[in-house]
Formats: C-alpha cells, structure tokens, sequence
C-alpha cells in the first residue's frame, strides 16, 4: 500500500487520530477523502461546466469572429474587443453604469444600513411589521416592479401629476433624460433596499450585546453606539454586498429595458452596456458582436471589482 | 482566516436588556420607519387598488390613481383574470410554481452538497475551484443567453420545461453561502466521530451535517426559489409555447400585446395589473411562513 | 417535524403544479409542432406550423382548417412585432426552431432573404395569385420574378382629424399639401389650441414613408446583386422631410411623444392632438384603444395624405404584413399552400376587416361592393374606403427595404428623439443619419454607393 506509514507521516493539520485505530484498513485517509470531496462538489460541478462554462466558452469562441450580412462568418480575433473598447455607444454606457453605481450603491447602502440599524434599536411590534414590509419588494420580480413604476411615473395615470395638481404645476417626467439617472435610482432602490437591510440586519442580530452594555457604561450614546460599535464589527458583511450590488450594478438591465417603452426615447438601445450586448444580439442578430461586448463589460466588472476589493482590503475580506 | 459568528437570535435574552429606553425617544426612529414603510409600501398599494378598477376607472377614474374607483371590480377582474384565452393565466402560474420549486430545490440540493464538499475536504484544486466559482458570479447573464440557447437547440430541448429548470439549477452564490455556514456550523470532530462509528460519507453528510445546516438550508432554498421565480430572460429566449411561460414572461406577453393594442378587442390591461398582484402572492406567502427560518439564516452573512 | 411538512408540503405543491404544467404540453418538441393553440380539425393532415400575432388569428385558421383535409394548420403567437423578431433571428442563426409559415411585416423581408431564411414560394403557384394584389402589395413581397411572402394586409396612409378641432379653429377643409397643413398648424397654435399632430420617435416606419413621399430613395437594394446597396439618407428631399417635422416641433406645434402608449392615447381621447398621420389600419387600433367611444365619439374623419405636389400625388405605405415559407419548414409545398391559403378566404377576410383588424390586400375585397360602400363607425359614417383608402392602395407602388432594416429604424428612431429634444435640426438629423448607416453597412460586409 503506498501510505502504509501513515501514523508517522500523517502532516499535522490532519485533526482526527482515529482513522488508524485500525477498524477499517483504507487507503490513504487524505485521498479518500480527496475524492469524497470531489464526489460531493460533483453534481453541481457538472450543470456549472455544462451550463456556465460550455456556453462561456462558446460565447468567447464566437466573440473571436465577425458576420455581417453581406459576408460570411470570418475569423476576425480581438477585432472584436477593440471595436467594443472603441465604440462611443458602448462607453457611454459603461459611462453611465460606473456613475450610476457610483451614486446609486452609496444612497443604497445607507438607506438599508439606516433601516438595519433603526430596527435592531427598536424592537416594537410595529418595528417587526416594518421589517416584513421593506423586505417585501425583493419578492416581486424585477418585471413587475418595472412595469408597476411604468404606471407609477406614467404623467397620465400615476399619482404624480395628482400630487402636483395640489400645489398648482406640472409634474416633472420621471423618465426624461433630466430625470432618468434619478427615476432609475428609485426603483433600483426600492426593489432592493429591504433585500439588504436583511442582511445586515441578521449580521447586527449577531453582535454580542454585552458590547453594547459595556459601551453603555462608558457613556456612550445610542449614535455613538450605531457607528462606532455596530457599523464596524459588520464591516464585512457590507463590503460583501457592496461587491454583489457594484457587480449587479455594472450589470445594470431589466428595469431600464422593460421602461424603455415607457421612456419617451430616453432608454434607446444603447442605454447600458447590457442592453447594448443585447440589442446587438436579438435585434441586429450579431451575436458575434454581442458576445464580445458581453466578455468586454465582464472585464470592466471584474477590474471595478479588484479595484474595490484592494480598496477595502484594510476592512477585511470575506475571501478566506 | 476569519472566524464567521454564525447567530440565531435569541430573543428573549437580548430583547430583555434593551427594553428599558425612555418613551420619546422612540419617536424619531418611528417616525423614519413609518416614512419609510410608506415609500416601500406605496406602489404595492397602488397595484391593489388599480387590480379593483375596470378598464374605464382605471385610465379615466375620478379618484386619481391611489384610491377606489366608484366600480369596484376586483370580482370580475379576477374572473376575467382566470378565463381569459382558456385559463391560460392559471397555466402560467402553476408554471411558475413548478420552475421555482423544482428549480429552487435542484439548486439547493447540489449548492448543500458542494458547499459541504468545499468546506470539509481537502483536495488538490479546491482553491482554484473555489474562486472559479465566485468568478463566475460576475458574469454578464447576456453572454450566456445565447450559447446556452444555441447548445439547447442541438440538443433538442428548447422550448421545453428543460430550458427553464436546467440552467436555474445554477447558483454559486449559494455553494457560498454553504460553504461559509458548514465551515463554522458543522464541527469536524462530529463528523469525525460519525465516521470512526462506520458511517459512510454520504451518511455522515445526511445524518450529521444537515440538520445543522437547516437555517442556512431555508435560506439558499428561498433565494433559489425567488430566483427561479424571477427568471425572466432565459425562459423567453428558450420559449415558444405559451403554454410553458412562466408568469413573467406572460405578463410581458401580454404587455406587449396591450400596448399594440392586440388584444382582440378586448383591453388586457386590467389584466396584466392584478394578473402581476395575485402573482406577487404565492411568493409573499413562502416568505411570511417560513419567517422564522429565514431571517436567523440569513445571519451568515455576518462574518467578524 | 417543522422542517419535514415543509419538505412534504413542497413536494406536494411542485408535484401539483407538475402535473399542471406537464399535461399543458410540457413534453420535447423535437421534430414537428405538437403543441398548437387551435384545435386541429382533421388529425390525420400532416400539419404545417405557423406564427402569427393576428388578433383574430383563432378564427382565421379555423376557418383554414375546416376548409382543408389536405394540411392543417398549426398556429402559435409567440409575440407581436420585434418578440416574434427576435425569436425568428436566433432560431436563423441557431439553425433550428423556426416554423413552416411565419407572419413577416414587407419591411423585414430582406433581412431574412439575404440570411437565405425564406423560400421563393413563386415555384410554388405564388403567381397564380398575383392577380389579387396591386402593384406596390406585390412588389413589396417580390425580389425581381421570385416572390418571398404572401401579402395579406397592409397600410395605405393617410390624414385622420378631429372634426371638433377643426371647427372650433376655423379649419374648413382638411390640408391637401403639407404647405397648408403647416398653415393649419399654425393657426390652431395661435388661437391656443391642442398639438396639431406628433411626431413619434418610435414609429421611424412612418417618417421612413414621408420622406419617399417627396421623392427620396433611401435604400436601393437587389438580391441577386446582395452584396451592393445604395444609401442616400441626405438627399434634399429627405432632408426637406425632416425640416418640415423638425420645424414643427420647435415651434410647439405638434407633440413629441412615443405612439403606441397608454399616454399617446390618453391625449388621442382628449383631444390633444388635432391630427393622426396614419395608416389604414389606425381606425382599428384607436378603437381598441377606447378611442371613439363615449367622450371621443363621433369626431373622427379621414382625409388622404396632404401632398407635397398636388398635382403628382404620391402614396406611401406603413405596416402591413405577409406569410412568408422558411427555409426550415420540412414539407415546403405545404407549407407554401398554407402561406398562400391561409387568410386568403372570403370568411377570414371579411372577418379581419369588418372587425378592423386588418386593412385587406387581397383586390377580391377591395374590389368588393360591401367593401367600398361600407360606412365606417369609427369615422362617423364616413365611407373611409371609397374616399380615401382604396385609392390610396391602388396607387402604391411599393418600397424598396434594406436587408439592414431594423437597424436604420433603430437609427431613424434615436435621431429623431433628438430632433424632438431640440437638439438637432432635420438637415443635421439626416446627414448623421447618412453617416452612421454608410458605416454600419460598410462594416457589415455591403458596398456601399452614395
């Protein structure tokens, strides 16, 4: 057997002593449960490769040749890539989706972190009911909630226009091009916030409170209490959703595609650079575009990611 | 490597400690809750009233668009709801069920399984293998709509239940948060000990491990279903038979029919909008019942 | 305990809701149609699928169906316009999934010809139908001798007005020339009245259809010769096209709202928009909107479209569809009987106009007395056929499309919603436009001539 001397040269990190009591002789424990291991991760490991790295990979393979209508398909290599990397109507999306995150996730974050806080302070029974109820908008589908805010900022028929009507003057169009960057935000905002003012709120819930008594103790106030205590110790729990929301962010695409046709023009197909990769794919038909455009803001994502991740790297990492 | 705190709250003994506070200053922080429940809770009430106008109240109403109209058609809305081409709403509903729940459990069933894999064992290639998958989290769902399209077609499974449940069973945010609650819930000496009493691994897995991990085990389960139930572009890329949507794509079906106004004369607005109110329901009911698990599971996202 | 009714109540739950998805047809559609949204008469015909977003498409096929034991039809609607577009591109390119029969609006025919998408059905008796349809119907589904699609309905253009605000501003007689219709806009705008008309940065179909109006040519396209196109979006007609809207829109005098919306008709029913340039099909589409019915009712006539020389009118088209044959159906002589059966007899005909669902090309209702003396509701009595409709279709002679179609739509549309922004001017609009679609047609592989 190849790891007869196993008592002896067993590495120290192996915890258990039992596997040698000599019950069941086996192989070497390590590679046993190598396997096991492999065995168990298995299942998923392989919808992961059928369905996000086959098709990944086939998406890359086809971003690497070019079809237009009148030619066939021609292998073109990263003519793709710098086509992407040089076309306005992709970096004016890559523009707006950077600003967006840049504003939105900022406001995001303190509404949830302010409701999360709010509710681990308070504990009345209206306090539960308000949890239930800010967390409520994650269950509606983005779909919905898209085309509930198409009748909602509709200057017809949402209640706008009625609530101007009150102080005499015309309501502003939530989706004009003045106003979209804010009309976005607040539905982005309201479908979401309660989804991560959950987490940190079960983050706080974990907090040992005799912190909070020997904080109390010192003299500190309920603020002081919030942010010097409770906002730190869940420090990397926020900066785990912050990279979820910036990379959700980035990526930045049902809400405005379903206003499109509520927004007067000011959503054309360009609007963010997964619209565009979209557009390019189901109305244009060129997926080999397309599938380069979407490898092309995988790379922006990935780089505003490593950016973000070095930034708060002080603050610790939820990457073991 | 940091240690996660993994909580389940216990009321009791924090609730007690905080309780004494002095009246007023309860105020403010209701006051911003109520503010806030207000914001959340608005357009939701704005979907109920509208599913109770006919089609006239609800784009010529005389109350404005927050409150009743003079009809009250919540009874025949409905009923038009659940008749129309056929019942082909319930249809899409029943859909959606299936998708979410097949779906959502396939998903929780191997993200458990790996992220039990990836937080007990040590092998060659689990690092790799592990921020592969986080990687692919920042994958643009767009790239994979059209190979994931192009590979079901050459395999002669488009525009069935396949296309939908299949790539739904994909969740690596999932075997995350598996791995992090196992590696800290479930201790190796109890599996240890499982395993020198004879236990297979398997066994080990089953008997010891997962009824330690149920909270996190409801949380994964609920983010696979409301996943699932969200899907929204794959499934209309994948079908072409309407008697397999699932209720989001209906509804855009329907949306886009009203707008062209194709709907055979017969004005489907109404329906979309209380179609999209009792298609909120089935959700908001898992979530209220399953409360409990919930929201001490979602505490293992709170790493120290 | 807790957790193993939840366990049992879930299964139960998907195990229902299984079953309900199952038996609605959830099975493997590898080869042929098997899930159909109408009932199939005779079961032993073989079955020719179709897609089609008609919204009396049930009773058109029914009627096929009863009427055939040699094929029936198979029909699905999975979507209208750009979803069903977007779902007949990706089955192209991935080879697989596309019907016998699919319902093509004229315009997009040459994307899918040029991909070699659909069947010359003129092998296949197209011909024998020629007959029926007027010049610009058949040209629009030809390409030289070959013919791609059987036409079924399309859309003359012409002036739909307020009676009432013509009235109320002192407009006697509808504008004949765009000159006058510019007067007339004025006019109403100076006495305080509503939008004359609007331009509509969604509807690029239309401007498209203006501008040839005038004289402009913007694409000139041959499929035998696929690879060569010419592109003259800057011409001074179109340019002209574009000043005349553009002008409009900076003086207040029309509306710059998306059509096709719960807002564009809202301001429809209250009168905020004294004029519709429309298609035939219109009056259909208003209706089923709720416009002509109580607070609209009776306000509704129809003029033919103002002219840019009286002395030479011109017609122009906008919308209306034909059942072209795919490359992928797997009996192509079926599937071409279907094509050119389907919604071609005098039931589903008659059904489609009277309902006004579709404005007919087939001559045999065109030519038909209850056709031409019908007095239409919408319009208040008015014989909208006899006056303005049926002269209008018989004097089209049809457009030639681009194979980059949706593009240039696309296109048309983004600069128009700066035209309607103020920031460009419609000589500036259509330069752009010129640039942009020489370079995308350049990159796709075209020569291009200027």
């Amino acid at each position: 057997m190849a790891n007869a001397p196993a008592i002896a040269t067993r590495p120290s990190r192996q915890r258990s002593d039992t596997y040698d009591s000599g019950q069941r002789p086996k192989r070497s424990p390590e590679r046993r449960r190598a396997t096991v291991g492999w065995l168990f991760i298995a299942p998923f490991g392989v919808v992961f490769v059928v369905f996000l790295v086959a098709p990944l990979g086939y998406a890359l393979y086809l971003s690497l040749f070019s079809k237009g209508l009148a030619t066939g398909t021609a292998f073109t290599g990263i003519d793709n890539y710098v086509k992407a990397f040089t076309d306005p109507a992709f970096l004016g999306g890559v523009w707006f989706v950077i600003r967006f995150a840049l504003v939105l996730i900022p406001v995001q974050m303190a509404v949830s972190l302010a409701l999360a806080l709010v509710l681990d302070a308070v504990t009345s029974r209206f306090a539960r009911f308000a949890r239930l109820m800010i967390f409520l908008p994650y269950a509606i589908p983005a779909v919905i909630g898209a085309l509930m805010w198409g009748f909602l900022y509709s200057p017809t028929f949402g209640p706008l226009q009625q609530l101007f009507d009150l102080f005499g003057g015309t309501a502003p169009f939530p989706l004009s091009p003045d106003n979209v960057f804010g009309g976005l935000m607040n539905v982005v905002t309201w479908q979401w916030a309660g989804y991560y003012m959950i987490i940190i709120y079960a983050a706080l819930q974990g907090i040992d409170p005799s912190l909070y008594e020997a904080a109390r103790i010192d003299g500190a106030n309920a603020w002081q209490v919030a942010f010097r205590i409770k906002v730190p110790l869940v420090s990397s729990s926020l900066v785990l959703i912050l990279v979820f929301a910036l990379i959700g962010t980035l990526q930045f695409f049902t809400e405005p595609q379903i206003l499109r046709l509520v927004s007067n023009g000011t959503i054309g197909p360009d609007f963010t650079p997964n619209i565009y990769a979209y557009s390019q794919a189901f109305a244009y038909a060129n997926f080999n575009y397309a599938s380069a455009l979407s490898f092309a803001l995988g790379i922006v994502v990935f780089i505003a990611v490593y950016i973000f991740l070095f930034a708060t790297r002080k603050r610790g990492s939820f990457l073991s | 490597m940091t240690t996660a705190r993994i909580s389940i709250p216990t009321a009791s003994s924090t609730r007690s400690a905080r309780s004494r506070k002095r009246p007023g200053r309860l105020l403010v922080p209701h006051l911003f809750l109520g503010a806030l429940v207000l914001y959340f809770l608005v357009p939701i009430w704005w979907l109920v009233v509208a599913s109770t106008k006919n089609v006239g109240g609800l784009f010529h109403g005389s109350a404005g668009a927050l409150w009743f109209d003079k009809t009250f058609a919540f009874g025949p809305n409905l009923v038009d709801l659940f008749t129309y081409n056929d019942g082909i709403y319930l249809h899409w509903l029943g859909n959606s069920v299936f998708y979410a729940v097949v779906g959502g459990v396939g998903a929780t069933v191997l993200s458990i399984l790996a992220g039990y894999g990836f937080a007990k064992f040590r092998f060659r290639g689990r690092r790799f293998a592990f921020a592969l998958l986080l990687g692919s989290v920042m994958v643009p769902l767009t790239a994979l709509v059209i190979p994931t399209f192009v590979l079901f077609t050459q395999l002669n499974l488009t525009d069935t239940i396949w296309a939908v449940i299949l790539p739904s069973l994909l969740n690596p945010f999932g075997v995350y948060l598996m791995q992090v609650y196992t590696a800290d819930a479930v201790p190796d000496e109890l599996l240890d000990a499982a395993r020198v009493d004879g236990a297979g691994e398997f066994r080990t897995f089953l008997q010891v491990a997962f009824p330690l991990l149920r909270p996190a085990f409801i949380t994964v389960l609920l983010l696979s279903i409301v996943g699932s139930w969200n899907n929204f572009f794959l499934p209309l890329a994948m079908l072409s038979n309407t008697n397999l949507f699932p209720i989001t794509v209906g509804l855009g079906l329907w949306e886009g029919q009203a707008s062209a106004n194709n709907g055979g004369g017969h004005s489907l607005w109404g329906l979309i909008i209380i179609g999209s109110l009792i298609s909120v329901i089935p959700l908001v009911i898992a979530f209220l019942s399953l409360q409990k698990y919930w929201q001490g599971g979602l505490s293992i996202g709170s790493l120290k | 305990m807790n957790k193993k009714r939840l366990l049992a109540a879930v299964s139960a739950a998907a195990l229902i809701a299984g079953l309900t998805a199952c038996s609605a047809g959830g099975g493997a559609t590898n080869a042929k149609p098997t899930n159909c949204t109408n009932k199939i008469v005779d079961k032993e015909a073989p079955l020719v699928s179709v897609w089609a977003w008609y919204p009396n498409m049930a009773t058109v096929v029914d009627n096929f169906n009863k009427a055939h034991s040699d094929v029936q039809v198979c029909w699905t609607n999975v979507g209208q316009g750009g979803d069903e577009y977007a779902k007949v591109q990706t089955a192209i390119s991935a080879n697989k999934g596309l019907p016998d029969v699919v319902m093509l609006e004229a315009d997009h025919l040459p994307a899918y010809e040029i991909q070699g998408a659909l069947v010359d059905i003129s092998k296949y008796g197209a011909n024998k139908v020629k007959s029926h349809f007027s010049t610009g119907a058949w040209k629009d589904v030809s390409q030289g001798d070959a013919v791609y699609a059987a036409p079924i309905d399309g859309g003359p253009m012409a002036l739909i007005y307020r009676t009432d605000v013509f009235a109320k501003y002192g407009i006697t007689t509808p504008p004949a020339t765009w000159e006058e219709y510019a007067a007339d806009a004025a006019k109403v705008s100076a006495a305080g009245g509503p939008a004359f008309g609007d331009l509509g940065a969604n509807v690029p179909a239309a401007l498209m259809a203006l501008q040839i109006q005038k004289g402009a040519k913007p694409f000139e396209y041959d499929l035998a010769d696929q690879k060569k196109i010419t592109i003259k979006l800057d011409d001074q007609d179109s340019k002209d096209v574009l000043d005349f809207w553009a002008g409009l829109v900076k003086k207040k005098q029309i509306g710059t709202v998306d059509q096709f919306t719960t807002d564009y008709i809202s301001g429809v029913v209250g009168g905020k928009y004294a004029t519709y340039t429309s298609a035939a099909w219109a009056p259909g589409y208003l209706t089923g909107a709720g416009v002509g019915k109580g607070e609209s009712s009776g306000v509704w006539a129809v003029a033919p479209l103002p002219q840019w020389d009286a002395a030479n009118p011109v017609s122009v088209n906008w919308g209306g569809s034909a059942f072209a044959v795919t490359s992928q159906a797997s009996d192509k002589k079926n599937a071409a009987k279907v094509a050119l059966g389907l919604y071609a007899d005098a039931d589903s005909l008659h059904d489609g106009w009277t309902k006004q669902i579709i404005f007919p090309l087939n001559q045999d209702v065109l030519t038909s007395e209850e056709f031409i003396e019908n007095k239409s509701e919408f319009f208040n009595g008015q014989q909208a056929n006899k006056e303005v409709y049926i002269p209008a279709e018989n004097a089209y002679e049809g457009f030639v499309y681009p194979p980059i179609v949706v593009y240039y739509y696309a296109q048309l549309q983004a600069v128009t919603v700066k035209i309607n922004a103020g920031k460009l001017t419609g000589s500036e609009a259509a330069t752009e436009l010129q640039a942009t679609m020489v370079k995308y047609a350049k990159s796709q592989g075209f020569t291009v001539s200027e």
